[in-house]
């Protein structure tokens, strides 16, 4: 007796073309196209369904198809004065970010994307749908797959539907910048969502009530400007927030989020090795979920 | 008590591994077979280690013995999680309980996992930091616990649960290697084995050291205190409250036995005339806080509220928030035993699923006490009885389950926080289909093909291998 | 283990009003430093449950119910209202009737407390070799004096209980209350030998049959209707529990008339000199009997106020492991939830530390802290003002 909501069309649609045969790669809009390697040649490209399935306001939930993309997400939570802060390319599909995995530049007030997650409907190496988590902003009926599918690369499971905690709009929300120690930046602020630093110039984001916004920007002394700076997308670290004091060196470019540890550069950047029992774990998961390797082949999360 | 004789080569054996710490009394047994839940089990041999090696080698002997094994916190879970089931070792890890390092710059704390979540909580005070999970039973939970189980607290409404600050894990695998989950850094290369691991229940392995993030402390901090003539207002109040856009630090709600009992132990001053109160607080910078209360006042007026107390101090906060964390344990003066559930409906069916654990706390002749996570719909019925009186706990099950049922059929699930672990094993099929739950076990199989760690736990027997120690939950195992 | 057969007698009710919800165990001082099910209530009402239901006990039983210090700060903790103090008693009392629990010469060590004069020799004895550096250090026994002036009473309006050990070896103490009830401007009376001893040690080695002795006699020393005041806690709680012990009308009439020393002076502070300029960082250790069993340790708050600065502890309510003649029996682990206190006294970064009960002031002492009577420091300062 599965007693959680119904299956729409177009995921069974999607289940039967992803079947029980042969290599498949599923395609979102190609913004992240290269993070693990391309997929292999040969394999069979398929969208995963598009659409805002239900969205309650009163619950702060929203259930999409995982081909939608990011815009279409937001203009439907927007209507309701809501957003899910997934801080990307808005052109990115819903399932492609977070097959990917990697979090938005406010994630030091609103934490991973991953944390957003309640619940994942994948279709499995056999085309059969798996349902993990639940429809409700707390839950803990089970094991976490909807994490372990996050930042998978589909290699695990191909994500079809997807449920999502959406967040209020701030009232306010105020860039500044300027000159300054970020880290100091960092120990003046209450939970703010984004200090980026280039090594020479800080940028920092304010939400919230306007007097929270204007009392927190009085204590720095930084200019006000519109936005963000661009974001390098060559390539991309992962360090202990600590580490960032070390990024002296300006040899390239690169733009770090403060408290985060996230560093973007604008060359590729080598990604870090594997523990041997994590790799040994890891393997263990792919000969399981996806015994014959046919879920997005030549997409790699353990380098052999 | 049928003495159990102990397997004396691997007793032998982990006493050549931790001394006396190596423990087969027939009465200290006992006191290991039993956590916070009504469930009951017996362990063949408890260790107390102290450090990860002594883990590893408690693990290796297990193997060599085939003996399964069980890790255990402070022993307050409400799920049977730590109940020692198909005679295993129970290996307490409450002797681990240092805290390693307090590393600022990284925001984060390396603790052992027997440290309890208040002593971290109440040692970063001082640093202007805390631990965002807190549980009701914070003061004596363990975070190895939390993490086991994913907890939550009334909190998480607004911070998130476990699973969303701890960064790492250094964990003995079923299989005795040592290995860390996650790291300090904010995208740790490969599968997001951290976030499988917590709220595995034990049944990937044994944390022995853990990373938790740091919270700022809030600036500011307002506690109220609303009442209601009427529960349905109450509830509603609720819902409205978050329809308005504000996602308070908390909002937790007692029905009126609730209030009664509390009031009965900490003299808060909670209203005994009321049919319900909410507790809400609001934290943050000062602007964000006074326009919240503001929304709330006006909601709370929009239904009906009684009075509005605000706390006017720490010690009055500290006070309101005595009464809510005591709750379950206070049931104990009007029955002497309670069953705790653990459910979760979307916040817009609070009123009808209440009303319904109301008729069927009547259709089964028992007492309900309702004192819950309202915010995220995460309800917690206590079902009081006497376990002395003659076919009260079939009843007492009998209710459970239609709890969990209608919680289910308004579209909630099994379990907010408190854990699968062996009391909703067997209710796993009602909110996942057969397919699902084998590819769980599938995903559990990874970390422990053999099933040693926590056998029978999580998922019901038969989905696929986690029967290996046997069919069913022993009959003894129901007290 | 060999079992023997036990009937230890305890309220059905009482060992079902446990719910095994652990909320104790963080205020259980053996189970923080052992982190052991067996060491905390919770481990301790199971044990006892098992022991009813089979009726069987081994050494390993009595071994866990010994290792209680008994400051039941598990009863204020618990939601539930369960009543551990009483069924440790119970179970106590069961096992020195029933069992070796209790050896002889412990027996006798408990009896001498009720005798003055043996207690007053052995006292001098003690006193001769400590100036002789005759005895083991590892005692860590207190400066015993050799002689004692008497006390000396000044009025009728309250009596002052002097008690076994605190009067042989801590006089002063007495002196220094009775000089600030006198500032109060209450005449202080004291009774004679036949309140030699509460019998507080004796109820929890489960001694109660001797502890019942000893009420009585103590009843008869306290004639009239004046306040009996009380500078030990543990002795308080004790007569204040003479009513439930005897369950006599004259008991119960008695116990109303005891009250914790500071109980008395909260109504009295205004006769007291005024405060010095700059007020002293005192750290409060609440003993536990006035703490957890009288539930009156606002009272010492309240008067010390008036004269220091009070620091509350960050483990506040946690006993300090003296629990009377635990500090002896179990020399390791007093020492152990002495060491965990230290640091919490350590962190406060206070001048002194205040106690109101001579066992937590001996073993704290005994572990190097400068600690002393609430009222000895207020004393010191309203004299100094004066």
């Amino acid at each position: 007796m599965n007693t959680q909501h119904s299956v729409e069309e177009p995921i069974l649609k999607y289940a039967a073309d992803i079947g029980s045969l042969g290599p498949v790669t599923i395609v979102g809009s190609r913004t992240q196209w290269d993070v693990g390697g391309l997929p292999s040649p040969g394999s069979r490209e398929i969208r995963a369904p598009a659409g805002v399935w239900s969205h309650q306001p009163e619950e702060m939930t929203v259930r999409c198809g995982a081909g939608t993309s990011i815009r279409e997400l937001n203009e439907e939570c927007s209507r309701f004065g809501q957003m899910v802060p997934f801080d990307l390319n808005p052109e990115a599909t819903v399932g492609g970010a977070l097959a990917v995995g990697r979090s938005g530049f406010r994630r030091l007030r609103y934490g991973h994307i991953r944390d957003l997650v309640l619940q994942i409907r994948h279709v499995d190496h056999s085309g059969l749908l798996v349902t993990s988590g639940g429809p409700t902003v707390k839950n803990v009926s089970g094991y976490d797959l909807c994490r372990l599918l996050v930042g998978s690369l589909g290699k695990l499971g191909c994500i079809a539907e997807v449920t999502l905690r959406c967040l209020p709009i701030p009232e306010t929300t105020l860039w500044l910048t300027g000159t300054g120690d970020p880290f100091e930046i960092y120990n003046e602020l209450y939970r703010p969502p984004s200090i980026l630093w280039d090594g020479d110039q800080v940028w920092v984001g304010l939400e919230g009530v306007k007097s929270d916004v204007e009392s927190q920007a009085a204590l720095l002394k930084l200019d006000q400007t519109d936005s963000p700076p661009p974001f390098p997308e060559g390539g991309r670290r992962s360090l202990e927030p600590k580490a960032l004091r070390g990024l002296v060196e300006r040899s390239e470019g690169w733009l770090a989020e403060i408290g985060v540890g996230v560093v973007h550069y604008t060359t590729p950047q080598v990604p870090e090795p594997l523990s041997d029992p994590n790799k040994r774990l890891m393997s263990e998961l792919e000969c399981r979920l996806d015994p014959r390797g046919r879920l997005n082949p030549g997409r790699q999360l353990v380098a052999t | 008590m049928v003495p159990v004789s102990p397997d004396k080569p691997l007793l032998d054996e982990l006493r050549s591994i931790i001394g006396d710490r190596a423990r087969a009394g027939d009465f200290e047994l006992g006191l290991y077979g039993k956590d916070g839940s009504v469930l009951e089990g017996r362990p063949s041999i408890v260790c107390l280690p102290v450090s990860t090696e002594e883990v590893q080698q408690i693990v290796g002997a297990c193997r060599r013995h085939e003996r399964p094994f069980i890790a255990r916190g402070s022993g307050t879970g409400l799920a049977g999680g730590a109940v020692p089931v198909g005679d295993p070792v129970v290996i307490a890890t409450a002797k681990m309980n240092k805290i390693i390092e307090v590393d600022l710059d990284n925001r984060v704390a390396w603790v052992e996992p027997g440290v309890l979540n208040l002593d971290l909580t109440t040692q970063l005070k001082p640093l202007g930091f805390h631990f965002a999970p807190d549980p009701s039973s914070q003061q004596v939970c363990s975070i190895g616990g939390n993490v086991a189980t994913n907890s939550g607290g009334p909190h998480c409404l607004a911070y998130g649960v476990t699973s969303s600050h701890v960064a790492a894990i250094e964990v003995v695998l079923p299989d005795g290697t040592v290995t860390l989950l996650g790291d300090l850094t904010p995208e740790p290369a490969g599968y997001d084995l951290r976030g499988l691991f917590i709220g595995s229940e034990g049944t990937m392995g044994i944390a022995t050291k853990i990373a938790v993030r740091l919270t700022q402390n809030p600036p500011e901090v307002r506690t109220l205190l609303l009442d209601f003539s009427d529960v349905r207002d109450g509830a509603a109040a609720v819902s409205a409250i978050i329809a308005e856009g504000l996602i308070p630090a908390a909002l937790e709600m007692m029905d009126h036995r609730a209030i009664e009992v509390v009031e009965a132990f900490v003299n808060a001053g909670y209203p005994t005339e009321a049919d319900a109160v909410l507790l809400v607080e609001l934290d943050g910078l000062a602007g964000g806080v006074a326009s919240g209360v503001e929304i709330v006042r006006r909601v709370a007026d929009a239904h009906r509220v009684g009075n509005v107390r605000v706390a006017a101090d720490d010690a009055e906060r500290a006070l309101l928030w005595k009464g809510r964390k005591n709750a379950f344990g206070a049931v104990a003066r009007i029955k002497p035993d309670y069953y705790l559930h653990d459910t979760v409906v979307p916040r817009g069916k609070l009123v009808e699923v209440l009303e319904k654990v109301y008729r069927i706390a009547d259709e089964y002749d028992l007492i309900a006490i309702n004192v819950f996570h309202a915010g995220d719909g995460n309800l917690h019925p206590i079902l009081a009885y006497d376990a002395r009186e003659p076919g009260v706990l079939e009843r007492v099950h009998a209710a459970g389950k239609a709890i969990i049922t209608a919680s289910i059929e308004a579209g909630g699930v099994l379990s907010g926080e408190h854990g699968i672990g062996l009391e909703k094993r067997d209710y796993m099929g009602m909110l996942f289909s057969e397919h699902d739950m084998t590819t769980q076990d599938l995903v559990r199989e990874a970390f422990d093909p053999d099933g040693f760690a926590n056998p029978l736990k999580v998922l019901p027997s038969g989905s696929r291998c986690s029967d290996s120690f046997g069919q069913h939950v022993p009959e003894g195992a129901w007290v | 283990m060999k079992k023997v057969a036990v009937k230890l007698g305890i309220d059905s009710e009482d060992l079902a009003s446990c719910v095994a919800c652990g909320l104790c165990l963080p205020h259980c001082p053996t189970y923080r430093v052992t982190q052991e099910e067996s060491a905390s209530p919770r481990g301790r009402i199971a044990l006892m449950r098992q022991a009813e239901t089979t009726g069987l006990i081994d050494q390993e039983f009595v071994e866990f119910m010994d290792a209680c210090v008994q400051c039941r700060g598990c009863e204020t903790a618990c939601p539930a209202g369960v009543p551990f103090g009483s069924m440790m008693e119970t179970t106590r009392e069961a096992l020195a009737e029933q069992t070796r629990y209790q050896p002889l010469w412990r027996r006798w060590g408990y009896r001498i407390l009720g005798c003055p004069k043996i207690l007053t020799l052995g006292s001098k004895v003690l006193a001769v070799l400590q100036k002789l550096n005759l005895l083991p250090s590892k005692l860590a026994l207190p400066k015993i004096p050799l002689l004692q002036g008497r006390l000396v009473p000044s009025g009728r309006d309250v009596w002052l209980f002097t008690g076994c050990v605190m009067d042989a070896w801590m006089r002063d103490t007495h002196r220094a209350v009775q000089r600030v009830i006198e500032a109060a401007g209450a005449g202080v009376r004291f009774p004679d030998k036949q309140a030699a001893c509460c019998g507080a040690l004796h109820v929890h080695a489960g001694l109660g049959h001797e502890a019942r002795r000893l009420a009585e006699r103590t009843m008869e020393a306290f004639p009239g209707q004046a306040p009996i005041l009380v500078d030990s806690a543990g002795c308080g709680a004790q007569l204040k529990e003479y009513g439930r012990l005897l369950d006599s009308a004259a008991a119960h009439e008695f116990s109303q008339r005891v009250l914790d020393v500071h109980e008395w002076l909260v109504n009295h502070l205004d006769a007291l000199p005024p405060a010095h300029a700059d007020a002293p960082r005192i750290a409060i250790q609440d003993p536990c009997h006035l703490r957890h069993v009288q539930q009156s340790h606002d009272p010492v708050r309240v008067v010390l106020a008036r004269y220091v600065e009070p620091v509350i502890l960050d483990d506040e309510g946690l006993c300090c492991g003296a629990g009377g003649a635990y500090s002896m029996l179990h020399a390791d682990t007093a020492a152990a939830v002495r060491e965990r206190k230290i640091g919490s006294i350590e962190r406060a970064q206070v001048q002194e530390v205040v106690s109101a009960n001579p066992g937590c002031l001996l073993h704290l002492r005994a572990g190097g802290v400068t600690v002393r009577h609430p009222l000895e420091i207020v004393d010191d300062l309203m004299r100094k003002d004066t």
